[in-house]
């Protein structure tokens, strides 16, 4: 391309003289010959300022020939009559070299100013897409993208840390750009180009490795400065739960500890039946141990991020069914009215989960749950939103508890350590849902454990149901 | 004769309670500290049934060991875990376990478990010339096929009652979601789980459940699969 380009400017070099011959020649009897001569300096000059000192070289000795051939006379002949004449010449071609030469320059500095904003924008949008970013492989990928697209490089590969296999040597075509900042190679960009980049170019390239390499140290930090966070969080939690728990945890130890040398020491002498009741108390006060480890185990699952959902289509009825034969169990009574309308579709969640978050609420209201009523259990999907809702008809919660029933260790009317209002929580939100709670209409609270709800598994579900 | 229950378990405690309880309910009872022990012991006493916890300090673990078991021996396993994991309940079933149960239990429940075990040995179909299920108010008819509640017939598509005679003539025992989509509907159906959900649920609906009161029939193994309610 560059050839081509280079031997048109000598070819628009020659025609420009060319035509001011031809235009010159039909005037030649009313110019003199400093007006032809001057003609053909612009000429000489306008090809120095657009085409550089080649081609105004060019031109000014095919303007010397021309003028010496048809314009001096003798015409048609390169014999110059007058000596002096010569002077004239050379100094035409010396201003045409010298103009040329100026021309080239101010050419050259305006294709340096164009590259240079070039170089600029390409440095800027890099950046300012990198500020955007605060993931780690997109931050690769906007590099790796403006090596090949900005850099013209054939492939590029990103490898983590620094290269060390011999494979992995810089030559001319192949550079590894260590994206790193301070002493920290956060990862090497392999770019393989089909030529050598001149050395401007490398050194952008280096400036644009510069600030990936700065990005990344940025999403370094933010990840570090959150995970601190919630390291915090914990020990707060940590800190809180030895307080709180450490009055519940020794509640019922004490309690087997003391039935259980009262049945050593005095068993012989106490009446079957109370015996009995004290190993009934040992039992009942291991279950509520259990119960609280449980949800201490749960809980700390839940703040160190560390449950993982199966999450598979259920059933809400069937989660329902559980909680309420489970409350059978406990109460020996019907407690929970079941109100959920046929053909409910099945919603994806995690059952063993949601089992938990339910009973745990469940649990809750029928504490609060005047004796000889019920709280009701439903269920069913509105718009993007599948829900259980638990109504209590005890006293209406203040709006002040309704803030802080759902922290850990809150600790409600019978000053037990409320954990299940929080568990049941974390449960929900970990599944993109939301735990609300509202007065139910007279008195009492509803609790509506809603969660996220695909339209279209619908279709699916209840098309296997007929199936 | 006495039933013959072998504890397998690395806590000297627990096994010492178990023994104490289980003796107490009337079984003979053998202990073993370890998995190699555990095998020994159940090639020399053929035990009826084998309480194995799942943790026992060292290879195998107790999920090796019912697999090894089930190469040749033909005791009924009930596995123990301290975690409440799906995970590993049906890998434990996959191994060929009869049941299983989280610590901490009462011993109450492991005799109930163990008397269902041993009841439904005398249920299957293979073994069995039962013709009626009767649980509760429901009563199956295995030779015409019919299914009554509280006396009144109930309409059933072939395929739920497919899928509650395969339950019914197993109570107590986990069937997982997997084994009931391979029993009923063909092995080609994979992991369709949400199937078997679908029909459980209008077979409760069908056979008139009502949780509240406890009258239920199939209970829900959470992550797991089924279980039809054992007869007392």
């Amino acid at each position: 391309m560059k050839t081509i380009g280079r031997l048109g400017s000598y070819v628009v070099a020659l025609a420009t003289v060319a035509t001011l011959t031809v235009v010159l020649l039909s005037q030649r009897e009313v110019f003199t010959i400093a007006n032809v001569t001057m003609f053909f300096l612009l000429g000489a000059v306008l090809v120095a300022v657009t085409r550089g000192t080649g081609p105004a070289f060019v031109a000014a000795l095919a303007s010397f020939v021309c003028i010496n051939f048809f314009f001096l006379q003798p015409y048609y002949s390169l014999l110059v009559a007058d000596p002096r004449e010569v002077l004239d010449l050379i100094v035409f071609v010396v201003v045409g070299a010298i103009a040329g030469q100026l021309g080239a320059n101010v050419r050259q500095q305006a294709e340096d100013a164009r590259q240079q904003a070039h170089e600029h924008d390409i440095l800027y949008r890099l950046t300012r897409a990198f500020n955007q970013i605060t993931i780690r492989e997109e931050v690769l990928q906007a590099l790796a993208q403006a090596v090949r697209e900005d850099f013209g490089a054939a492939q590029t590969e990103v490898m983590p840390d620094t290269p060390t296999s011999a494979a992995s040597l810089p030559s001319a075509t192949t550079h590894y750009l260590l994206l790193q900042s301070g002493d920290t190679v956060y990862a090497t960009l392999r770019a393989a180009f089909p030529e050598p980049l001149p050395s401007p170019r490398i050194r952008l390239l280096m400036a644009c490795a510069a600030q990936a390499g700065m990005a990344l140290q940025r999403i370094d930090l933010n990840e570090r400065a959150r995970r601190s966070l919630q390291f915090e969080e914990a020990d707060r939690l940590k800190t809180a739960l030895l307080h709180a728990v450490s009055h519940d945890l020794r509640t019922p130890i004490t309690i087997i500890k003391t039935s259980a040398s009262n049945l050593r020491q005095f068993g012989d002498t106490l009446p079957a039946d109370e015996q009995a009741e004290i190993a009934i108390t040992i039992e009942t006060e291991a279950d509520q141990l259990d119960r609280l480890v449980g949800n201490l185990l749960d809980m700390s699952r839940l703040k160190a991020g560390a449950l993982r959902l199966s999450i598979a289509f259920n059933s809400l009825e069937e989660v329902a069914g559980d909680v309420a034969a489970r409350m059978w169990q406990i109460h020996k009574q019907e407690r929970i009215h079941l109100n959920f309308p046929d053909n409910v579709p099945l919603v994806a969640f995690d059952y063993g989960l949601l089992l938990q978050a339910l009973t745990n609420l469940v649990d809750n209201a029928l504490r609060y749950e005047p004796e000889g009523s019920q709280v009701e259990l439903r269920g069913g999907v509105r718009g993007d939103e599948a829900f259980l809702e638990v109504v209590n008809h005890g006293e209406t919660i203040s709006d002040e508890v309704k803030q802080h029933m759902m922290e850990p260790f809150y600790r409600g009317k019978e000053g037990r350590i409320g954990l299940g209002m929080p568990i049941a929580k974390g449960i929900i939100e970990a599944h993109k849902g939301e735990l609300r709670v509202l007065d139910t209409p007279g008195s009492g609270a509803t609790f509506v454990l809603a969660l996220p709800f695909a339209k279209e598994s619908v279709i699916e579900a209840q098309s296997l149901g007929r199936g | 004769m006495k039933l013959k229950v072998l504890v397998v378990d690395d806590e000297p405690q627990i096994r010492k309670q178990l023994k104490i309880g289980l003796n107490g309910y009337g079984y003979e009872v053998f202990t073993a500290s370890n998995g190699l022990e555990a095998i020994t012991l159940t090639a020399q006493h053929t035990p009826d049934v084998i309480v194995l916890d799942i943790a026992l300090g060292g290879e195998p673990d107790g999920i090796e060991v019912c697999r090894r078991l089930r190469e040749w021996s033909k005791a009924a396993v009930i596995m123990l875990s301290v975690h409440n994991e799906e995970k590993t309940k049906v890998a434990a079933l996959s191994a060929g376990a009869d049941d299983y149960m989280t610590k901490p239990f009462g011993m109450e429940e492991l005799n109930a478990r163990i008397q269902a075990i041993l009841r439904r040995v005398g249920v299957e179909p293979v073994v069995s010339a039962e013709t009626e299920i009767c649980v509760g108010d429901l009563t199956i008819d295995l030779v015409n096929r019919l299914v009554r509640v509280e006396g009144e017939p109930v309409h059933l598509t072939p395929k739920e009652y497919d899928l509650l005679r395969l339950l019914a003539t197993h109570p107590g025992k986990v069937m997982t979601h997997r084994a009931i989509l391979g029993a009923v509907w063909g092995p080609e159906y994979g992991d369709m789980d949400h199937y078997v959900r679908v029909f459980v649920n209008q077979l409760r609906k069908k056979l008139r459940e009502n949780p509240s009161r406890n009258v239920r029939y199939i209970l829900n193994e959470p992550g797991v699969g089924y279980r039809f309610v054992s007869r007392e």
